[in-house]
């Protein structure tokens, strides 16, 4: 075991560790700009200086040497060290800016230098709020500036792709993006030109910068360089709630954070989990926050005559959809589960069904061969196909399904666009009457009789197993009419949530969506119908799952919560394909 | 300081006519010592040839002055990848031009010294890499490498000797004085952007494409046939005595020959200027020197007394020894003019990649330019002198401090004319 010693006090460690990692580990805190944990160590932004020294070791007892204090004995390293990467070695002595008023020293004069050719316009700068330069500018950064002479000009509003915008002045050339699209992304796109203060990053001339993971050179730039051209102006950080969720775009359920202001969804950033994607995610899956907030399905509605399809009330759907189940065979009701449901929609739907006597629910899993690229993106284009496959809803080709929609009277499908995927035709839903429960119109929803809106991933807790087999949930993030962010503990309250009244602009009743969960349909229908259904929250039914199905033994939101999802596929076992 | 520098004779650049010929060059016992070397393995075995250099104390003459002997022994031991030899002609510091000279009259002598060097470390590809500018001399190497390889000199099996596998290539850059730095000018090698890289890992260790790699000077290079061909102790006895062997003196400035001279190291400064440079143009007086290249720190003319070109006694001075490009300047030098050209200079070589560096040399450019115009005040050069502190020392390579350096001695050893450009600044005492 090694010993070193980091303000005065001695840790030990064992291995290769660079002494900034380890002293962040450790709970404790160096600036940095340029280091990030995923890559390279470039050692340019020469913010992490600490001083660095060596206690000095008698070569023949092996003991530490005494000065006349009887103190060890320091030979300090000549230079100020950068401690990202310092590497540890035993007897090592390390004062950060805690300690060493030349490490404070060093790092305010890095700081000076990084502020007097930033235009400083965080007033207009997206950025602002969660600014690394911001934030270490008011702990570590110098009081005013002696800088009295021209700053230097760049290009600004540079659109280096179809998602991401630069603003060059703002640069303070930590090279993150260059690194991202080289060691992470590997499109090579972006390089530094020109020299010295005039340098910034960009794409080869004629070159556009559309990496499929372009968006992460956003989060990752440490200052507001690299903007998102889709979120720019749109709303300031801490204006918004922040809400942990799945991407629901492809089958890796990316880890994301959803960014909300007035119930809306206004961006969507990675969120760090090391089994899934790390710090990444997708540009695809960015942009599903327009799902939440356009084109939802907000109260039932229901076909009359022709194509016309108007609002109804939810009690006119519940006695209309009575109505039918009740002139209907249930032998002749088929059930289509959806790989982009949940595990807990697709249970409770399934078991509502098989409860009136329906066959067990089917589903045709939604993978393109090709588009994944075995990174973040994959061939599967739903989030939770393997949960539908350890729930034992049965697999359907297209052909199977499209001939048992052909045989039954009555059609219920679960969130999935059919239609819009190709699955099934407009013709094929003529003859029966399909029900189905949506978030967003589509041509499902089109060519259905009566459409139930359900709340979407940003509205519920539920959970979704990913193409590896990890089960992980969702948490709500916006209010829908009938849910209440002040009294639903696992919604998160932004400044304007809390202190936001109906009397300002922030806050209002526009943005909420008349839906509600499926599950809690279903109650109603229940209650209709004189059935044994009832649940009070989406825990109840995974608990229940838990219960009843083998493969989701020991699986509750708390552990998911506690260990950032639950493998339940592991690589060795087979999963069920018909 | 041995014997009188005026007795010396010529070693590196000899005054042969023709020499760059191949022909020429053999006749006047050229590539004698890669003959010896390797006809007698035994007594120069590769590591022999590490120590005699190393005995020899050759100092660096890009400007560091480490001994190239004990650089090559960090090369660790063969594995049987590929190992480099990476020879810097890139010399790109304001007021150096000594390299050129060794292209463009004895390119043989360098060859030979790096296929010894190559031999001396189991290195199988020497790379040379000279500036853009020089694309003249870029040619002239050409051929003289060419005929190298006709008369079995490079490539396999050198003078017959089987497993005695070396090539040489030439590189190029395209104007960037940074690429001069060491491990830059790998990155420039490997075909990417000049960006010095952090140590460690050294490039003995991991270097052009991750392989063990030394880098010499082309000057420095050409002085290891000298030292095999007569001995680590004749060489040892040429000039200064902790700083040996010919030197190539680039003198240039307000002199009447501004030229490259060889002679021994140690010949004292004022001897330089006015015999061998024939003294001062128009018969002005010596105001300053910058003795190494632009990035050493100048010194005045009462500085000078009794110092000689050799590393310690420039240091005492308070410069240093750099690449021996010596910038001579006469009395209607303007010493702010000086700095501001050479922080312009720095400001526009710096690669950007240091916060230091990129922001700091812009800094003092800047700052120097408004004293430069009158408009500077004494505070000013205060601020200069923070700055350079603020940035010396701070950067993974060596440029912010050779950007830092002139403005703090400049600043100091000339106060007066700066100050004297400044606007009086008129402080209130309450």
């Amino acid at each position: 075991m090694s010993e070193v010693f980091i303000d005065g006090k001695r840790y030990e460690f064992e291995g290769d560790h660079m002494a900034l990692q380890f002293i962040m580990d450790l709970g404790k805190e160096v600036p940095f700009f340029c280091y990030h944990p995923a890559m390279s160590i470039p050692g340019n932004c020469r913010q992490c200086m600490v001083k660095a020294g060596q206690y000095i070791k008698n070569q023949d007892s092996g003991e530490y040497e005494l000065d006349e204090n009887g103190e060890r004995k320091v030979r300090w390293f000549p230079k100020m060290q950068i401690s990202c990467s310092l590497k540890l070695t035993d007897g090592m002595v390390i004062q950060t800016q805690e300690t060493s008023e030349e490490a404070e020293r060093a790092q305010k004069d890095t700081m000076e230098f990084l502020l007097i050719n930033h235009p400083l316009d965080c007033p207009i700068c997206d950025q602002a709020g969660e600014c690394p330069l911001q934030i270490q500018t008011y702990k570590y950064g110098p009081e005013g500036s002696r800088f009295e002479v021209k700053k230097v000009h760049r290009p600004k509003r540079v659109q280096l792709g179809p998602r991401v915008t630069l603003d060059a002045e703002r640069c303070i050339n930590c090279t993150r993006c260059v690194r991202f699209t080289d060691e992470i992304s590997k499109s090579h796109q972006l390089t530094i030109v020109s020299r010295g203060a005039k340098n910034y990053p960009t794409t080869s001339p004629d070159e556009t910068f559309d990496d499929p993971y372009s968006l992460n050179t956003v989060d990752i730039c440490p200052v507001g360089a690299l903007t998102s051209t889709d979120f720019r102006f749109k709303a300031r950080v801490w204006e918004m709630s922040q809400t942990p969720s799945i991407d629901i775009t492809n089958g890796k359920g990316c880890n994301i954070d959803l960014w909300t202001r007035d119930n809306e969804v206004l961006r969507i950033t990675p969120r760090y989990n090391k089994e899934v994607n790390d710090h990444w995610m997708p540009d695809a899956g960015r942009e599903a926050y327009k799902l939440f907030n356009e084109n939802r399905v907000s109260r039932p509605s229901i076909t009359l005559d022709g194509d016309d399809q108007p609002h109804t009330s939810w009690n006119n759907a519940i006695e209309t959809f009575a109505e039918i189940l009740e002139a209907n065979d249930s032998e002749n009701i088929l059930v289509i589960g959806s790989p982009h449901a949940s595990v807990e929609e697709n249970y409770a739907v399934n078991k509502f069904f098989n409860l009136l006597g329906a066959p067990n629910a089917r589903f045709v899993s939604h993978i393109v061969p090709g588009s994944g690229d075995g990174f973040l993106i994959t061939d599967d284009q739903a989030p939770n196909t393997n949960g539908c496959r350890l729930l034992n809803i049965d697999e359907a080709s297209p052909e199977a399904l499209r001939s048992a929609v052909n045989n039954a009277s009555v059609v219920i499908i679960l969130a999935d666009d059919l239609v819009g995927r190709g699955v099934l035709s407009k013709n094929d839903l003529n003859n029966p009457y399909v029900i189905t429960f949506a978030t967003n119109y589509s041509d499902t929803t089109r060519a259905s009789d009566l459409v139930i809106p359900i709340t979407c991933v940003a509205e519920h807790a539920a959970s979704y197993i990913n193409v590896d087999g990890r089960i992980q949930r969702s948490f709500p993030a916006k209010e829908t009419k009938y849910t209440n962010r002040r009294l639903n503990l696992e919604m998160s309250e932004g400044r304007l949530d809390r202190y936001g009244t109906s009397f300002d602009n922030w806050v209002s009743d526009d943005n909420k969506i008349d839906c509600r969960p499926a599950w809690d349909f279903l109650n109603k229908l229940a209650e209709r119908l004189g059935l044994g259904f009832s649940y009070l929250h989406s825990r109840a039914i995974l608990a229940e799952i838990a219960d009843q199905i083998p493969a989701f033994e020991g699986v509750s939101y708390e552990r998911m919560d506690e260990e950032n999802g639950i493998q339940l596929i592991t690589e060795q076992q087979e999963i069920k394909q018909d | 300081m041995s014997k009188d520098w005026r007795s010396y004779e010529p070693l590196l650049i000899p005054d042969i006519p023709n020499l760059h010929k191949i022909d020429v060059y053999e006749q006047n016992g050229g590539y004698s010592a890669l003959r010896n070397v390797l006809n007698d393995q035994d007594t120069w075995s590769r590591e022999n040839v590490v120590n005699e250099v190393k005995e020899a104390n050759i100092r660096g003459r890009g400007g560091a002055g480490f001994n190239a002997g004990l650089k090559w022994s960090f090369m660790p031991k063969p594995d049987g990848g590929p190992r480099y030899l990476a020879c810097n002609g890139d010399e790109s510091e304001p007021g150096t031009f000594k390299d050129r000279a060794i292209f463009e009259y004895n390119p043989h002598i360098f060859i030979e010294g790096a296929i010894i060097a190559a031999y001396a470390m189991t290195v199988d590809t020497i790379y040379v890499y000279l500036r853009g500018e020089y694309i003249a001399w870029v040619r002239m190497l050409q051929e003289a490498i060419d005929a190298a390889y006709e008369k079995g000199y490079l490539g396999k099996n050198i003078l017959g000797k089987k497993g005695i596998d070396i090539d040489m290539h030439v590189a190029y850059g395209a104007g960037a004085y940074i690429c001069g730095e060491e491990t830059s000018m790998l990155e420039s090698l490997e075909g990417k952007r000049g960006y010095p890289r952090i140590k460690p890992p050294f490039p003995a260790q991991k270097g052009l494409w991750g392989r063990p790699t030394t880098i010499n000077n082309i000057e420095t290079l050409s002085n290891v046939p000298l030292v095999i061909n007569n001995g680590a102790e004749w060489y040892k006895n040429i000039g200064a005595e902790t700083h040996p062997g010919p030197i190539l003196y680039g003198i240039s400035g307000h002199v009447n020959k501004p030229g490259v001279y060889e002679l021994p190291s140690g010949v004292p400064v004022m001897d330089l200027i006015n015999e061998v440079a024939g003294g001062i143009r128009g018969g002005k007086k010596f105001k300053a020197l910058i003795p190494g290249g632009s990035s050493t720190p100048v010194l005045r003319a009462d500085q000078l007394e009794d110092v000689t070109m050799d590393a310690d006694s420039l240091r005492t001075a308070g410069s240093m020894m750099g690449t021996a490009g010596m910038v001579v300047m006469d009395e209607d030098t303007d010493m702010v003019d000086v700095l501001w050209r050479i922080s312009h200079f720095y400001r526009h070589e710096s690669c950007g990649q240091c916060t230091p560096c990129r922001d700091g040399t812009g800094w003092l450019e800047k700052v120097l330019l408004k004293i430069r115009n009158g408009e500077g005040e004494i505070k000013d050069l205060d601020l200069l002198l923070d700055i350079t502190t603020m940035m010396e020392g701070r950067t993974i390579c060596a440029l912010a401090d050779a950007a830092a350096w002139p403005v703090r001695h400049t600043i100091n050893r000339f106060r007066d004319e700066f100050e004297a450009r400044c606007k009086k600044s008129v402080h209130a005492i309450a």
